[in-house]
Parts: structure tokens; C-alpha cells; sequence
């Protein structure tokens, strides 16, 4: 019967399509957009070197997204493990044989293709943490032996990161680690007091100077942003005059003074809510905020809806690991939070960073197509 | 089995989930009301300092005023200055740069090296000048490389240049770099700006550096948006304020009479000074050896600096201003007026023996044997010392010191050229002040009239003061030398000449005296013009700097080219023309130039030739109408830095 099978293969490819989270897809291109629009800006109204190529990259990732949504999300947890500790190992890699960039050890370059394990690791952590607490009963969960694993998950690969150093990754990691262990059901007490032992530990960090000078420099700016006019403190009053300047609706596309004449830092990276926001004024912003919103709330909803503890788990993390991208790199640039060297998430330029966000987005996708599925028994 | 069987698993899950959620929705939360904050609320702030960092004032240096001559010829003009500039920021490699373009104009590797060092110094931020005064043809070479030398800014700034060279080095100065010193003096903070642009010059000496404020000019100012390095993207010449050129500075100096006498003092250490006896208008004010000023613009050699100091000629000193020499026999026309001033008639007449016992001693007229009987006319044109020696006898130095400053010696005339001095005219007073703190030498003596008669002694002036001298005895009217005419358009209001308050009869005597040294086979006989109309009146002078002693004498040193140069005595010429109705004053010095007759009187001559052949006072100067025509104050390339 190969004229009735023909149209059902068919039928099911379509029946992909029609599972795919259509307007997570497309809030998600908006943003990247905003990005293509802002680096176009950047670049003194030219494609090169950021606008085109950050598109082309968000067409790439788009791609990987739908892709890895039409593997069911069961074989992502079969791949759970595994992509963690390779993630891992990598990791370990990097201080033996890492390319040294800006004082820091980040990068592994096999063949002129350069790849950021701390990268991976936001994803294999997140993964590989849901793949835990999808075997734990809820009475297990808050039970200090069953704690001690994810613990040394989290711990192994903050550790790794901040010795390259990067202060910032290393926090990210940190921070949606733990929120998979709070999502999974940590007892609050035991929360509390894990909160206790890290600002005692932070305290100690400082007294023996585990920091970087230039990494407490950060800080210190943070808290007093005169300490320091031409340094971090300048950075940061230029991107408030920036985006202050920017008003109510903007100086408009490519008219941004602060960033057309160069007084802002880093423009096509960190700093490019800056010139968003001094461009397009205060509805743009709320708007771009509006889409990250969205794109949260889209993603909680389907972790929600998920009938796996893994999907869910998963889908919850990477939402959070999203949202704390948007959430530091435009709190710094406005002088909420330190500045760290994060990102913001499809709008800065940058191919390992959309990569992460894309593929985690990829599994969301998968968790969603997947929402029906049970995952019963291990796989593999 | 494990997984979904756990509701209790499903129930923490979603609670906690809505919470973090809902904790992210707060914190979005916190992100849209900070911007609000900075956006809406401080929004006048932020746009203000954002302005503030965009645009710069430019300050837009002005044209220097040119200095010209009576006609309009330029002494000190500006030239296009063909040069090169490296934008450091703009290059991946200043020394790589700077490599490529030594391919084009000569820049040995140790300039490289200190434009290496200054770029180090100033971080790079500001443009550094890598060559200046390029040809056009190097110029243009480099300009046409542009694409391939990155950060290579080929620019056309202005330059002092000094047309005619040396000679009129001592007239007009010349210009050299700002030093912290000015911007001290300097009390505006407008010209303290202007001071500080890269390149800037103000007036180092003459005329340049008296009149730097006229010359110097009016700023301008262009905003000029930058951006975060102060690097210039866009200027706004349209609002721009133009900057005013200098005023011109129009001189009595004509610059073809000026050329003619250094030409004429060429190779000799002397000077020529020339007036015009109507107007005090200097016409020519000659010093040999000179410098080229146009050397001395980019900062004066090491090297250079070292050998005019050290050399005999001194081509640093402004002679006609600066140079002190006694005046010898020219002050003999100061000498005829007192004498008849104190009694003494032109008929007067005394023997000369080529000797005279005075006090102890014998006082020596210059012709051995002497002149025989002379009466003042005579003793002017054969310059017999005895007559004066004779009159000295009775003659109050009061009166010859007055006399001598009624005729302009003693004294400086603030022709606005720095350096000029006044001479020395001794009296009584004079005398007492000079030794202030030797009672016992504070007395004057007779024998000391002796030698102050014949304009030796303290008696000392400046090759100005006898042409001066010269131009009152020819007018009998107190003539004051001037050199600037018109500042801008403004023309220097022409001085009337009071007669002098002396007998004009005496002059009389003095001028047909003069006319005998030239015409009537006087002492310089040889400096006759043979023109009737030009008929010149001189009178020699030789101002002894060593005498020779009897025993040097005895040894058969008798010739005075026997002694060294710097022991010859000083030659002197002083004339005036035409006799019948003087016009031009003239005196002429030449250091150690042994007699005025043989040696200042013949270059005098020449230059009187020159100058009645061209009788430039017949001609009209240039008036403020043509001034004012070509000061033209053109749109100018900011200048670099705030």
C-alpha cells in the first residue's frame, strides 16, 4: 500500500511542523532581529562585520532548534549524561591546552574552530541535573545523601570556570544549577542554610583573596560608581547617558550620539541594550523586555505542561538560565548589577553564546512536541 | 515507572515553577522601572551630557598680519606649509607607518624614532607631525599614496617667511615656538588657547615680537562634533567664527634701498642707517653679517646658535640699533655748533702744528705736521682736531653734552625694534652718576673735553644716532626716526619737526663744512656724487679702539693695517643730500674698518647714489586702501587639540 503510505509520512512530517511552539519561534526571532537591526547600527549602517553574519548564525540556530525538537525528549535524557561529562571533560581541558584570550583560558581550538566548553556546560549542567532528579523520589530529594551528587555536579564545573577565570559563566552556572535543585523540591531549610555557608564562604573568598583584583575592582565599581571615572565607572556613566539620552522613543535608527561616536564600550556585545535603548528610547526597550518576558513565560508554561520530570526540569532550567542572561546583562548595563561580561542573549554578537541559548531552546522545543510523553524506564 | 508516579514530585514542581517565574516577571520588573528612571525620569539630564560629550569647540588659528615695506613689498609674509601628519589611532602599527612613509620623503630612522617616543608620550590620542616644509612635488607624491599609508595625514598649514632673507633680519625679527614662559605672560585664556595649538609661533624678535598683539590676530572657533577618542568627524563651517588675520604692519623701510646697502656692506662688519629728513621715515637699516630669519623658524640649530655667538662679526647684533662706537670726527658737527654756541665766531682761526700742549701732555691732531691756519669751516673739511682742542680750552662740556643731544645723540628712539640703545653723551652729571661710588673720579676734568670734542672718550653713539644727527644738522628741525607707518590701515600719525632750539644761523657752518669734506676737496673728496642735483655733504669720522703705544711705535708699528682687525679703528661716514635742500641722512660705520674717509665714506656714496637715483620719497607710499586690499582673512583648517 504505497500510495496510503506515501501521504502518511508525509501527514507526520506535518504533524512536526504543526507541534512545533510557533510563537516561542517566532518571539525568539524578534529578538534575534532586534539583535540584526542594533549591530547594523552598530556597525555605522553596514552588514559587516556583525549584522549579516549574526542573522545567518540565527538562521543556523533556528535550524538546530527545529531539528533537535523532532527528537523526542526522551533521547535527550538517554543523552543526558553523557553530554555532561563530555561537557566536563572539556572543561578540564581547557587549562591544559586552551587558548589564552584577554588573560583568561576559555577557548578550545581544534582546526581554526574555536569552542567554549563553559558553553556546553550550561546545557549539560542543566541537563544532566534534570536526568538526576528525574530518578529521585520527592522524599529523596531533600535527603543530604541524595543532595551530595548534584552538589558535586554543579560544584565540579563552577570550580573549572572560575579558575580560567570568568567570574560571570561560573556565577551563571552556579546560579541555574541551583535552581534545579530548588525546582526539583530542596526543602527550604536546607536551602537557607546552604545560603548561610556561601556568604560565609564569600566572606573568606574575599579575606583570602580568591578574587581577581580586577574581579573585586567590579564589585567595588558596582557599589560606588565614582571610585573609578575612567575605568569601569566611565563605562557605566556613558551607557547611562546613552540609554538616559535615549528618551521616551529614541534618537532613532542608527542616531545614537553615544554609540554612532564611539563613548560606549563593548557595543556589539555587553553593552548592546545600550544602544538599543538609546536608539529606539523607552518603548523599544519595554518592548525587547516584553519579547524576553514572553519568551519566559512561553517556555515555564510548556515545562508546565510537560508530563516528564526531565522535560520539565529541563525546560524550567533553561528558561531560567535565559532569563538570568537577560536579566544581569541589562541590570549591569544599567547599573543594577556588576559588570560581568554577560551577554544579551540573540541580540549581542557572538556564535557560541546564540548556539547555547538555541540549542537549550531546542530541547524546550522537544519537551514541548514531546508534552504528551511519558518516560517511563531508562533508555540505553 | 518511577518518573510520572510521583504527584507529590509534580505539585512542588509547579509551585515552585509559577515562583520563579513570578520572581523573574519582578525582576523584568525592576529592569523597566530603572529605565524608566534613566529614560523618562532623568532624561534632560542624560541628553545634556550626551551633547556635551559630542561636540568640541575647535579654535581655528588665525593668518599672521604680514609685514611689508613703504610699497607694499612683503619682509614677512605666510607660505603654505606642505606637511605630514600620523593619526596614531588609525594606524595597526605607527612604526610600520612611518617605515612606508620614509618611501616617499626623507625621515632618517632617528626622527622615526622620536615620533615613536611621542606618540608613546601622548598615548597616542593626538595626530603627530612627521614632516614639514615638503615641495609640492613631494607632497603631491604622498597625497596621491594616501590609500596604501593608513593614518597618514598629508595637511597644508602656514609658515613664517622672510622674503629677503638676512637682509632685513634686524628689522623684522622672526617668530619661534610658544614657550611656557608666554603662557605665563599671557593673562587671556582665549590667547592661551591659541598659543597652545600645535605649531603655533609668536614673535621672538624685532618687530615680530614688538608688535606680536597686531600681528598675532583674532581666533576662531568652529564646533566640531568628535567622537569618544576626539578624533573630528564633522565640522560646522558654516556657523564657524571666522578668525581675523593679524594686522599688517606697513614699515618706512624701502626694501630695494635696504637690499642695495647690505649689498654694499657685504662682507664687512658694519651697518648703514638712511633717513628721510621730511618725514623721520627710516629707509634703510643695514647690518652686516645677518642671519636668515627663515633659519631660526623651526628653532634655531644648536650648532648655528654656537658659531654666531662666537663669532667676531657678531651677526646677532642689530648694529644700527645696538652697535655703541664712539663717534670721532663725525661729532665734530656737534662741536662747531657749541663752539659758536659759547662765543666762538667762524672766522675764528687757530694754527695747527699737527700738535697741542695741554696740561701735561701733548694732544695730537691726526695729520702729522698739521693743517696750518684753519678756521671752523675749514677745520670740518680737513677735520684739523687742533681747532677743537683749542676751543676746548674754554668750552664748557655742559654745553657740548646739551648740544650734542639737541642733535639726537644720548638717547634712544623707541623705534620699536628691541635692543636699541642710547649711547653715552658725557657731562657733568653724567660724570657723577657714572662713578657714584668713587667720589674722587666723580669730578670732571678739562683735558677730558679734550677728548670728548673730537668724539672720543666716554663720548659713545649709535650708527642711528649719527644719522639722525646728520638729518637734524642738515634741517636744523628735531627729526625723529620712525620705522612703522600704518598698523593695519591705520597710518602712524606723520610728526611735525620743531626747529631745534639753537641758533639756526650756527648750521650754517656746519652744512658748508660738510659740503667742503665731500666737494671741495675735503677729507673725503673721493665720496663726491658727481650728479649737481645729488650733491652730498659728508663728514668723516675714525674712532680709535687702540692706541698705539710709543713703544709699539718705536718697533715700527706705524700703519694701523700692521694691527690685528679687532684693534683697527672704526670707520664713520655721516651725509646728507642734496645739499641745497636736504632730503636723505645718511650714516654709514664700519667696525674696524681703519679710516671713515677711505672706508665708510665710498659705501656711503654708493648707497646715497642708490638712494637719490630712486628718490623714493617722490613716490607714494602704499596708502590703508591698499592695505586693507590684501588682507584677506580665508576660511582656515582648525587647528588640532580643544
Amino acid at each position: 500500500m504505497t500510495s496510503i503510505q506515501l501521504p502518511s509520512g508525509r501527514r507526520e512530517l506535518r504533524d512536526y511542523i504543526l507541534r512545533l511552539h510557533w510563537p516561542l519561534m517566532i518571539a525568539l526571532s524578534m529578538i534575534a532581529g532586534a539583535g540584526v537591526l542594533t549591530l547594523y547600527s552598530v556597525a555605522g549602517g553596514s552588514w559587516s562585520p556583525w549584522a549579516l553574519k549574526h542573522g545567518l548564525r540565527f538562521a543556523a540556530t533556528l535550524g538546530l532548534m527545529v531539528a533537535m525538537s523532532f527528537v523526542a525528549i526522551r533521547y535527550w535524557m538517554a543523552l543526558a549524561y553523557p553530554l555532561y561529562f563530555a561537557a566536563l571533560f572539556a572543561l578540564a581541558l581547557v587549562p591544559v591546552i586552551g587558548e589564552v584570550n584577554m588573560g583568561a583560558q576559555r577557548w578550545l581550538e581544534f582546526g581554526g574552530f574555536q569552542f567554549q566548553p563553559s558553553e556546553a556546560m550550561k546545557i549539560g549542567l542543566v541537563m544532566g541535573l534534570a536526568r538526576y532528579y528525574h530518578s529521585l523520589r520527592s522524599e529523596q530529594v531533600s535527603n543530604i545523601l541524595y543532595l551530595a551528587p548534584p552538589l558535586a555536579m554543579i560544584g565540579a564545573p563552577v570550580g573549572l570556570v572560575f579558575i580560567q577565570p570568568d567570574l560571570g559563566t561560573s556565577l551563571l552556572l552556579a546560579a541555574s544549577g541551583f535552581s534545579i535543585v530548588l525546582l526539583a523540591g530542596l526543602s527550604w531549610r536546607i536551602t537557607f542554610f546552604g545560603g548561610f555557608l556561601a556568604v560565609v564562604g564569600a566572606y573568606f573568598a574575599y579575606r583570602f583573596e580568591i578574587l581577581k583584583p580586577y574581579q573585586l575592582e567590579r564589585i567595588f565599581t558596582f557599589l560606588d560608581p565614582d571610585r573609578d571615572p575612567l575605568g569601569q565607572g566611565y563605562q557605566l556613566l556613558q551607557s547611562k547617558i546613552g540609554i538616559g539620552s535615549g528618551g521616551l522613543t529614541g534618537k532613532g535608527f542608527m542616531e545614537g550620539s553615544q554609540a554612532q561616536l564611539r563613548f560606549l564600550p563593548e557595543m556589539q556585545t555587553d553593552f548592546i541594550f545600550i544602544v538599543f535603548g538609546e536608539e529606539f528610547g523607552f518603548v523599544g526597550a519595554m518592548f525587547l523586555l516584553g519579547l524576553y518576558l514572553s519568551v519566559v513565560i512561553m517556555g515555564a508554561l510548556i515545562a508546565l505542561k510537560s508530563r516528564s520530570h526531565f522535560a520539565r526540569l529541563v525546560s524550567m532550567g533553561v528558561v531560567i538560565t535565559f532569563a538570568l542572561y537577560v536579566l544581569i546583562n541589562t541590570g549591569m548595563v544599567i547599573g543594577l548589577a556588576p559588570v560581568v561580561g554577560v551577554p544579551l542573549p540573540l541580540v549581542s554578537y557572538g556564535g557560541t553564546v546564540m548556539l547555547t541559548i538555541m540549542a537549550g531552546f531546542g530541547l524546550v522545543m522537544s519537551a514541548h512536541s514531546s508534552r504528551d510523553q511519558e518516560i517511563s524506564g531508562i533508555l540505553v | 515507572m518511577r518518573g510520572g508516579s510521583d504527584p507529590e514530585r509534580k505539585e512542588v514542581f509547579t509551585r515552585r515553577a509559577v515562583l520563579f517565574s513570578g520572581g523573574v516577571s519582578l525582576l523584568f520588573g525592576g529592569v523597566a522601572a530603572r529605565l524608566y528612571h534613566l529614560q523618562i525620569a532623568r532624561h534632560d539630564t542624560f541628553e545634556d551630557l550626551a551633547l556635551e560629550n559630542q561636540f568640541n569647540t575647535r579654535v581655528i588659528t588665525p593668518l599672521r598680519g604680514e609685514i611689508v615695506d613703504r610699497f607694499g613689498v612683503s619682509l614677512a609674509t605666510n607660505r603654505q606649509n606642505f606637511r605630514v601628519l600620523l593619526v596614531p589611532e588609525e594606524t595597526s602599527d605607527p612604526a610600520e607607518a612611518l617605515q612606508k612613509i620614509a618611501n616617499f620623503v626623507d625621515l632618517p630612522p632617528a626622527r622615526r624614532d622620536r615620533i615613536l617616543r611621542e606618540i608613546r608620550r601622548t598615548g597616542g590620542v593626538n595626530p603627530v607631525q612627521v614632516v614639514d616644509n615638503l615641495d609640492w612635488d613631494e607632497f603631491s607624491k604622498i597625497s596621491f599614496a594616501r590609500p596604501e599609508l593608513e593614518g597618514t595625514l598629508p595637511e597644508v598649514g602656514e609658515t613664517r617667511a622672510y622674503p629677503f632673507s638676512s637682509a632685513t633680519a634686524f628689522v623684522v625679527g622672526y617668530v619661534g615656538a610658544v614657550t611656557d614662559r608666554d603662557l605665563q605672560a599671557e593673562n587671556q585664556e582665549e590667547e592661551r588657547v591659541l598659543l597652545r595649538q600645535p605649531g603655533f609661533k609668536v614673535g621672538r624678535d624685532g618687530l615680530e615680537r614688538t608688535y606680536e598683539r597686531e600681528l598675532r590676530g583674532v581666533a576662531g572657533a568652529m564646533q566640531v562634533k568628535v567622537n569618544a577618542h576626539g578624533r573630528v568627524l564633522k565640522e560646522y563651517r558654516e556657523e564657524a567664527v571666522q578668525p581675523e588675520q593679524g594686522r599688517t604692519l606697513a614699515l618706512t623701510i624701502d626694501a630695494e634701498l635696504q637690499m642695495a646697502a647690505m649689498k654694499e656692506l657685504e662682507g664687512e662688519s658694519a651697518s648703514a642707517v638712511v633717513i628721510d629728513i621730511e618725514t623721520g621715515d627710516v629707509l634703510v637699516l643695514a647690518s652686516t653679517p645677518a642671519f636668515d630669519p627663515n633659519l631660526f623658524n623651526t628653532g634655531i640649530p644648536a650648532d648655528l646658535w654656537k658659531e654666531f655667538n662666537e663669532s667676531p662679526y657678531k651677526p646677532l647684533l642689530n648694529k644700527p640699533l645696538g652697535g655703541v662706537y664712539p663717534p670721532g670726527s663725525t661729532f665734530k658737527a656737534v662741536s662747531a655748533i657749541a663752539a659758536q654756541r659759547s662765543g666762538v665766531k667762524t672766522n675764528h682761526s687757530v694754527r695747527c702744528l699737527g700738535r697741542f700742549w695741554y696740561g701735561n701732555r701733548y694732544f695730537h691732531c691726526w695729520k702729522q705736521g698739521g693743517h696750518g691756519y684753519v678756521d671752523m669751516k675749514a677745520s670740518l673739511k680737513h677735520s684739523c682736531d687742533t681747532f677743537y682742542y683749542d676751543i676746548a680750552q674754554t668750552l664748557d662740556i655742559d654745553l657740548l653734552a646739551d648740544t650734542a643731544t639737541k642733535l639726537g645723540l644720548g638717547q634712544s628712539y623707541n623705534l620699536g625694534i628691541p635692543g636699541e640703545r642710547a649711547g653715552v653723551m658725557p657731562s657733568r652729571a653724567w660724570k657723577a652718576e657714572y662713578y657714584a661710588g668713587d667720589p674722587e673720579n666723580q669730578k670732571w676734568y678739562p683735558g677730558e673735553t679734550l677728548s670728548a670734542i673730537i668724539g672720543q672718550g666716554a663720548v659713545t653713539s649709535t650708527p642711528l644716532q649719527l644719522a639722525v644727527m646728520a638729518a637734524r644738522v642738515a634741517s636744523g628741525r628735531e627729526i625723529r626716526p620712525r620705522i612703522v607707518r600704518m598698523i593695519g590701515d591705520t597710518v602712524t600719525k606723520q610728526p611735525t619737526f620743531a626747529q631745534i632750539d639753537i641758533d639756526q644761523g650756527y648750521f650754517d657752518v656746519v652744512r658748508a663744512g660738510m659740503n667742503a669734506v665731500t666737494n671741495e676737496g675735503g677729507t673725503a673728496a673721493r665720496s663726491r656724487l658727481e650728479n649737481p642735483e645729488w650733491q652730498l655733504a659728508g663728514k668723516t669720522g675714525t674712532s680709535q679702539v687702540y692706541r698705539i703705544t710709543a713703544e709699539e711705535r718705536a718697533k715700527g708699528l706705524t700703519k694701523p693695517e700692521q694691527l690685528p682687525w679687532e684693534r683697527r679703528d672704526h670707520a664713520l661716514f655721516i651725509c646728507f643730500a642734496p645739499y641745497e635742500s636736504p632730503r636723505y641722512a645718511c650714516s654709514v660705520v664700519i667696525e674696524h674698518g681703519i679710516g671713515g674717509a677711505r672706508a665708510a665714506g665710498p659705501k656711503a656714496r654708493e648707497i646715497m647714489r642708490a638712494v637719490m637715483q630712486k628718490d623714493p620719497a617722490r613716490i607714494p607710499a602704499i596708502g590703508p586702501a591698499a592695505i586693507a586690499a590684501r588682507g584677506s582673512t580665508d576660511a582656515r583648517e582648525p587647528g588640532r587639540g580643544a
